[in-house]
């Protein structure tokens, strides 16, 4: 178990499998409208940091299959 | 043996804490947390992190059965979340994100979000917390979501809708800003966006529901990783498209002055020349708006920092000092007439800003088109001013504008039947009141000015 320090909250531990699933479904449309857009060409890539979450390579590949 | 002493911030976290041994902070890590450092170690995650710089380096100096301890790269000045601009906020909270989707990958979590794991140095943001992982728990959800609203992406949210003013609020408020206050912020129309409507309106509203659940006999929801992952990947995204727009106070000061380039040009090189013989380790602008300034003597000097009022001059100097990789420029907002008091439990968890530049030494401190601000606009007379620049600088570089000056004008004239009172603003009674903790170098009229520059240094 892990030793806890401060309250994480009980309303915030049972959000999260609502956020998680809306997240889901904004990543999914995201996904789609992503692959519309770069069939059509309209996708720039940036070049920054915190152009993804992935810092790894590999990451980022494996994400995308 | 090392010399321990505390540090005063240092006590929430029971795997460890850290110590001052002479000039060097070293941490300290009890045997609770021996599990989680080496099952970290060893998995290669600190490794990971800190080759990507996302991480704070540490040498590992000692491992008995009942303490670690490690010294991680001293960090010149730290700032804290409330004197950052937001695009150093944003991507304080972007950070935070990429560590815990890492962690995630290789079965740890962050046991905690606070903003205050997050600083800068060398021209990124860093962790500085290297015992905030744990082990994770398949299929649980993650323990500090709720901080990281309270910390990082209620403050962001709230700033598009309401500025970066609301940014401060976290100097009163060391814990975060209450959800039920960030969710009352924020206009209805958010209620429809479906990442705002989950992550803070739903989550302030079941926050509220459970808060009397003191037996904890409600379940807890299971969740995925990969619905964990998920997410985190969408507070990422959103985050990354946040913007905002305000008007700069200064930002385009430099447009808006009357300054002549020939003086422009007068003023830097006047700088470079004073500055460059004193061989300065460390340089502080005080005012110093998007670093114009600092930059004539930046390849000169291995640690420079510009601090403004002004978000978005700070902001604009953060972007540039990013692009052009000017690692030993840092900049932070602070407001001379009202710097950050110490905050949190004792009122030493967080440093005040005064301590912070004590601490910090600087050999050369800049205030170029500042005094009169500081004493027409905060009626600070000159020997209380002196006397705030003495506790920390040992050289001066000060920029005195003289009564002619527009800007000086156009602050005298908004007294109006009080202009009398301000009688004492020149060039004589300036040199008086400073004379009392800095003797003058030098002294010289900015070409084509009314402006005088000065060098002093501390008695």
């Amino acid at each position: 178990m892990n030793f806890l320090y401060f309250d994480p909250g009980l309303g915030a531990m049972i959000a999260q499998a609502v956020i998680a699933a809306a997240a889901g479904v904004m990543l999914f449309s995201k996904n789609v409208m992503y692959k519309v857009k770069s069939f059509f060409g309209m996708v720039k890539d940036e070049d920054d940091n915190f152009d993804s979450i992935d810092i790894e390579e590999k990451d980022r590949k494996a994400d995308d299959q | 043996m090392t010399n321990r002493e505390r540090h005063e911030a240092s006590f929430r976290d029971p795997s460890g804490y850290i110590i001052q041994d002479g000039d060097v902070l070293r941490r300290v890590i009890n045997p609770i947390y021996f599990d989680q450092y080496n099952a970290l170690k060893e998995k290669g995650v600190f490794e990971a992190l800190q080759k990507k710089g996302l991480l704070i380096d540490h040498e590992e100096e000692s491992a008995s059965d009942s303490e670690i301890i490690i010294t991680p790269s001293p960090i010149p000045f730290i700032t804290n979340p409330y004197e950052w601009c937001f695009e150093q906020y944003k991507h304080a909270a972007l950070l935070t994100l990429q560590i815990q989707k890492y962690a995630l990958s290789k079965g740890f979590v962050l046991k905690d979000a606070s903003a205050y794991n997050v600083t800068f140095h060398k021209g990124k943001p860093v962790f500085i917390d290297t015992l905030s992982f744990d082990f994770y728990e398949e299929g649980t959800p993650w323990r500090a979501f709720k901080q990281f609203i309270m910390h990082f992406f209620g403050p962001l949210v709230l700033a598009k809708y309401h500025g970066t003013e609301v940014l401060k609020m976290m100097q009163t408020h060391i814990d975060g800003i209450p959800l039920q206050l960030i969710s009352s912020m924020l206009p209805a129309k958010t209620r429809f966006s479906s990442t705002l409507y989950t992550n803070i309106h739903l989550l302030a509203k079941l926050e509220s529901k459970h808060s009397d659940d003191y037996k904890a006999e409600t379940k807890i929801a299971k969740l995925s990783r990969k619905a964990q992952s998920n997410m985190l990947e969408n507070l990422f995204g959103y985050i990354r498209k946040l913007n905002i727009s305000e008007a700069t106070e200064w930002g385009d000061y430099y447009d808006k002055t009357n300054y002549e380039s020939e003086s422009f040009q007068a003023k830097k090189s006047l700088i470079s020349s004073w500055v460059k013989p004193l061989n300065p380790q460390r340089l502080i602008d005080v005012g110093g708006n998007d670093g114009t300034f600092a930059r004539t003597v930046l390849n000169d000097v291995p640690h420079v920092i510009v601090t403004d009022i002004d978000s978005n001059a700070v902001e604009q100097n953060y972007r540039r000092a990013r692009e052009q990789d000017e690692n030993n420029m840092l900049t932070f907002v602070s407001d001379v007439l009202q710097p950050s008091p110490g905050i949190g439990f004792n009122n030493t968890e967080r440093n005040s800003l005064i301590d912070r530049l004590v601490a910090y030494a600087p050999d050369v401190t800049m205030a170029l088109a500042l005094i009169h601000h500081i004493t027409l606009s905060g009626n600070v007379p000159f020997d209380k001013s002196a006397g705030f620049f003495a506790k920390f600088s040992k050289y001066l570089v000060i920029e005195f504008p003289k009564r002619e000056d527009s800007w000086v004008e156009s602050l005298l004239v908004r007294k109006r039947e009080f202009i009398n009172h301000f009688d004492f603003y020149n060039e004589v009674e300036f040199e008086k009141g400073y004379s009392g903790y800095f003797s003058i170098e030098k002294k010289e009229q900015i070409k084509g000015t009314n402006r005088i520059l000065y060098l002093m240094v501390r008695k």
